[in-house]
């Protein structure tokens, strides 16, 4: 199995989601930001195939690129604040945020590295992920499948909620 | 890894020998899977580009003929190379660019809506074993894909700094997202049944005599009309055109574009339209199954009888407004297409039609 | 494809059931009446908490959905919690729901009942990915009930104070969880135990990663807890927030944190940690939170004006010397825990529930309304000295009894242990700060007793109101003098947990 060996596609995929995720956060224009995001988002899908977890990177784009992301579009769009062309990102804080945000990129995945504690995963890949998926859904983790189905319905009604238009 | 399939059916030995010829001149295997997928990808293409002029000509005579006129006679038999002159005359034209565009997004739209109209065709069955990789996310992936038009036509919406493109785009966006709701509830009754996603796995379930999901269960019908309806309104078409209402919106998102890259929009748009039949055609219609002849006759006949019925409603109904449009999907299509899985579910559980 | 559903045994979780169709019962009721009843919904809420409650009474312990779902001493004990603070938050919402919330009453009621729901999930879950779900249904309708005023600016302060601050907690959280799974190839926490102890003795140590993921764990639970520096949202979120919501965050989420906490380090990451490993690393981390907790939230009560920003910062205190009992993982730490949560809710509900009544009649949460309020109301006066006293600690109110008991777990562990000497310093901590404490709770009662002129409020609560300052009332005192049933119960709590006794 050489999938793990990180080859030229993984280099590609590396740089696109770093460069797109900083410019997420730096570009003034915020539907560019959101269509960096969504490259971004993308991106990562493309790491999850490489993975070999073709059903999280088509639930990936469908779920991040397809509602997600065009969601933000949208309140882009709709909020006039936002549409207007120069946007400042950073405040004071940017500084420490920075510190502490680069420390922390290079600090986990260099204990992460040098960690060699980790439970062996038992066995062979699964090659029929989508089936074993739905099985574990149905079977061992069905408590928190339906929980979410709760967790949804109160999500759900609280934006009613919230964003209704009151009648007085 | 996604592995290719590369025993293409009827095209299989010309792959095959395109393939030994590789291996002979000793590229490394790096670069014979390169041009395997190249070669693989450009007959795909080309034909969807032939499949793309053709409904162009199609429609116009559909058009012309439910109207009582001829439609293009001049360029050929029943002026059937009308649309490829069409495009040589777009491909010349100036390629117009508003002064106040966002430069970045106004050219990036017309690529993605592109690319994403084509990409949905790595998983398509063609015919038996006339297939680019048979994915086990098939279905999957098509309906991930396609999400990227939606993205495009809101960056064309956007980047032509114009109020009829944005609210065009706009529309587009909400209306597609709408309706793709009801439209993968409705297929996801067939996957139920199925037990896959891969598009192979599904017209393989549905050989035989009157094994189409259409005939073969009770909830078939419900689906599959759902599921029209709610194609027709994920390809931007009348009754749910408006997105690009001439009257209101003057084109809507694609008011600004000229040339070559309104050519990529206008074959997108019927790529699309050619999709989601062919969808239809594997999900209810049997897919390539039938009787005597080739396999792939019988999924381009099927796919094109559906791309007909599409022309047929376009050309017959008037617009929707936009409220109406929202209130059909969300307060009738996703009820129905709901209380449709949990039929498929009941039925399933208790073993009816497997 | 091969199936081997789990044993469902829905009768174990009954209650939780129960209580999620009584929400839907309780939007719907509001919906079919046309929003037309004033209170008729929040008595239909009353009502399924009080079944619930019943139901959970007869509801033993076992097991449901395979290893998903346990019924055990200290999820029992949690969910009366959890009920309580949800029945008394109702109850004393009904001022609030007459005067302010005239369309959503229903919405208001069944998002506290859902939420209760996500808590109870929770405090039965032995696995990381429900217990974050539970988590997650805990905090999401309060985010909403946060800023359920929408023309009330520092309300929708609040709540986009609360998302913010809930979501990145949540974000954290879960990252440190995916270590924990990374490591352990498991989700569940007593499995996860049980491989980590494997790999500890097969590699001699545990590497860093643990720790990464104890900090960051900590970090996210620390949001929910509102221990510093993860604090800075409760004092804004308090004061926006309508007050019985404020009540029900700092009582019911904040124990929904502690059961997390309990379930994740005393359950999963203690145990095996014992002799051998002794550097109780998340010990330290807790406790150095816990001491940051007490001297802070006491000291910057004492300049607080509002009267809900100041029971912020003691609820931001209070969390502090729960966080003791917790750090002190003997036969007594958990049991202290609970019973100090249990005293908790009755002072803090209860004094939360007459600054609903005061801000019902003036419209006002400034402590100086309450200047002469012993002259105008000297019931609710009284009661308030009662619920403020408990909270101090002063015998023999049952908030007396509380701190005594976690007091008295630290000391004994440290005088137990060598590893655990550092305790007496935290309950030194705890002990100072319990004095600085009293100032400003006693502050309160100074400006209700001994005030020169008279309130000019004369203040008439409502019955649902009434009811609930008297289950406070009778909590506190009672359970302070004779709290032998409840120390009877929660004696189970730490050997279910794990806890071995030494």
């Amino acid at each position: 199995m050489q999938a793990l060996e990180p080859g030229i596609v993984f280099w590609i995929l590396a740089v696109v989601i770093l460069v797109s995720g900083f410019l997420v956060v730096t570009l003034r224009n915020m539907f560019h930001c959101a269509l960096c995001l969504i490259l971004c988002l993308f991106a990562v899908a493309g790491i999850y195939v490489l993975l070999e977890a073709e059903f999280l990177a088509a639930a990936q784009v469908l779920i991040y690129v397809g509602a997600v992301a065009i969601l933000i579009v949208f309140t882009v769009m709709l909020t006039s604040d936002l549409a207007s062309e120069s946007l400042i990102q950073h405040n004071e804080n940017g500084t420490i945020a920075f510190v502490v945000c680069a420390l922390f990129a290079i600090g986990v995945p260099y204990l992460i590295k040098n960690t060699g504690v980790w439970m062996p995963a038992k066995g062979e890949l699964i090659s029929d992920n989508v089936g074993s998926i739905g099985k574990y859904l149905m079977t061992d983790f069905m408590l928190p499948f339906e929980l979410v189905s709760v967790l949804l319905l109160a999500a759900l009604i609280g934006a009613i909620v919230l964003a209704r238009k009151e009648r007085s | 890894m996604i592995s290719p399939v590369f025993a293409v059916g009827e095209l299989d030995g010309l792959f095959r020998w395109l393939n030994e010829l590789l291996v002979s001149i000793g590229l490394p295997q790096p670069w014979q899977d390169v041009i395997m997928y190249a070669a693989l990808s450009a007959t795909v293409f080309g034909l969807l580009a032939l499949i793309a002029l053709f409904l162009v000509w199609w429609e116009r005579k559909i058009a012309a003929h439910i109207q009582q006129r001829f439609g293009p006679m001049r360029v050929g038999w029943h002026g059937w190379y009308q649309t490829v002159m069409d495009a040589l005359k777009l491909l010349q034209k100036e390629d117009i660019r508003v002064a106040t565009r966002d430069k970045v997004v106004f050219f990036w739209a017309p690529v993605i809506c592109f690319v994403a109209a084509f990409s949905a065709y790595v998983c398509m069955p063609f015919g038996r074993g006339l297939i680019v990789a048979d994915l086990n996310i098939g279905i999957l992936y098509i309906m991930a894909v396609t999400t990227f038009t939606v993205i495009s036509l809101l960056m064309a919406g956007w980047g032509s700094n114009n109020k009829y493109a944005l609210l065009g785009g706009m529309r587009s966006a909400a209306q597609v997202i709408s309706y793709e709701v009801p439209m993968v509830v409705s297929l996801l009754a067939v996957i139920l049944y199925v037990g896959s996603l891969s598009m192979v796995d599904i017209v393989e379930s549905q050989s035989g005599w009157f094994n189409w999901f259409i005939f073969r269960v009770p909830f078939g019908p419900i689906a599959f009309v759902t599921y029209t309806v709610a194609a027709i309104a994920e390809a931007n078409r009348t009754p749910f055109d408006i997105p690009e209402a001439e009257q209101e919106l003057v084109a809507g998102y694609n008011v600004e574009y000229s040339g070559m890259k309104f050519a990529m929009f206008f074959l997108a748009e019927f790529i699309n339209m050619f999709t989601v039949s062919a969808i239809a055609a594997t999900v209810f219609l049997g897919g390539w199954n039938g009787p005597w002849l080739p396999s792939w006759v019988w999924f381009m006949g099927k796919t094109l009888s559906m791309v007909f019925l599409l022309m047929l409603v376009r050309w017959t109904y008037p617009r929707l407004r936009v409220d109406q449009l929202m209130e059909f999907a969300w307060k009738f299509l996703v009820p129905v297409t709901f209380a449709n899985l949990i039929l498929a579910g009941i039925l399933k559980y208790l073993g009816y039609w497997e | 494809m091969e199936f081997q559903l789990p044993e469902y045994n829905l009768r174990m979780m009954l209650p939780e059931i129960f209580l999620f169709l009584w929400a839907l019962v309780v939007f719907l009721f509001d919906l079919l009446s046309k929003r037309r009843s004033e209170s008729a919904v929040g008595y239909l809420t009353l009502l399924g908490l009080l079944i619930c409650g019943g139901l959970l009474a007869t509801t033993g312990y076992g097991r449901g959905f395979g290893n998903m779902f346990f019924s055990e001493p200290m999820a029992l004990f949690f969910k009366i919690i959890f009920l309580g603070s949800a029945f008394m938050a109702v109850g004393s919402s009904f001022g609030i729901i007459k005067q302010k919330i005239v369309n959503h009453r229903g919405e208001y009621f069944g998002l506290i009942l859902l939420s209760t729901v996500g808590m109870m999930f929770l405090a039965s879950s032995q696995e990381l990915l429900s217990l974050w779900i539970g988590l997650e249904l805990t905090t999401i309708p309060l985010f909403i009930l946060a800023a359920f005023f929408k023309d009330d600016k520092l309300s929708v302060e609040a709540g986009i104070k609360y998302f913010v601050f809930g979501a990145f907690s949540s974000a954290l959280l879960l990252y440190g969880f995916s270590f924990l799974y990374g490591m352990s190839g498991t989700t569940e926490i007593v499995a996860m135990k049980m491989n980590l102890a494997a790999l500890f003795i097969a590699n001699g140590s545990l590497g860093v990663v643990p720790l990464v993921a104890m900090v960051m764990i900590i970090a996210g639970l620390g949001f929910k807890l509102s221990l510093p520096p993860f604090h800075q949202w409760a004092p804004d979120v308090y004061e926006g927030s309508p007050t019985p919501i404020a009540a029900f965050l700092s009582v019911g989420s904040k124990a929904a944190g502690l059961v997390a906490f309990a379930k994740i380090f005393v359950n999963g990451l203690w145990a095996f940690w014992g002799a051998e490993m002794a550097p109780n690393d998340w010990g330290y981390l807790t406790g150095i939170l816990a001491c940051a907790a007490m001297i802070y939230g006491n000291v910057v009560a004492i300049r607080q004006t509002n009267i809900k920003r100041m029971l912020a910062y003691s609820s931001i205190a209070q969390a502090g010397y729960i966080m003791i009992g917790m750090v002190a993982v003997n036969e007594w730490g958990l049991e202290a825990v609970a019973f100090y949560v249990f005293a908790y809710l009755f002072a803090n509900m209860g004094a939360f529930a007459i600054v609903a009544i005061v801000e019902d009649k003036t419209g006002s949460c400034q402590i100086g309304t309450y200047r002469g309020l012993s002259q105008s109301s000297p019931g609710l006066a009284a009661c308030m000295a009662v619920f403020l006293l408990s909270l101090a600690g002063i015998p023999p109110l049952a908030g007396f009894l509380a701190k005594y008991k976690v007091f008295a777990a630290a000391i004994s562990l440290a005088g137990q242990s060598q590893d655990y000497t550092w305790l007496y310093w935290l309950a030194g901590v705890g002990l100072l700060t319990t004095v600085f404490a009293l100032y400003y709770y006693v502050n309160i009662i100074k400006q209700m007793y001994f005030s020169a002129e008279e309130s000019p409020y004369r203040i008439k609560p409502n019955a649902p109101a009434v009811a609930v300052v008297a289950i406070g009332l009778i909590g506190v005192v009672l359970f302070g003098i004779y709290a032998e049933p409840i120390l009877q119960f929660v004696k189970d709590i730490p050997a279910a947990a794990g806890v071995i006794p030494r």
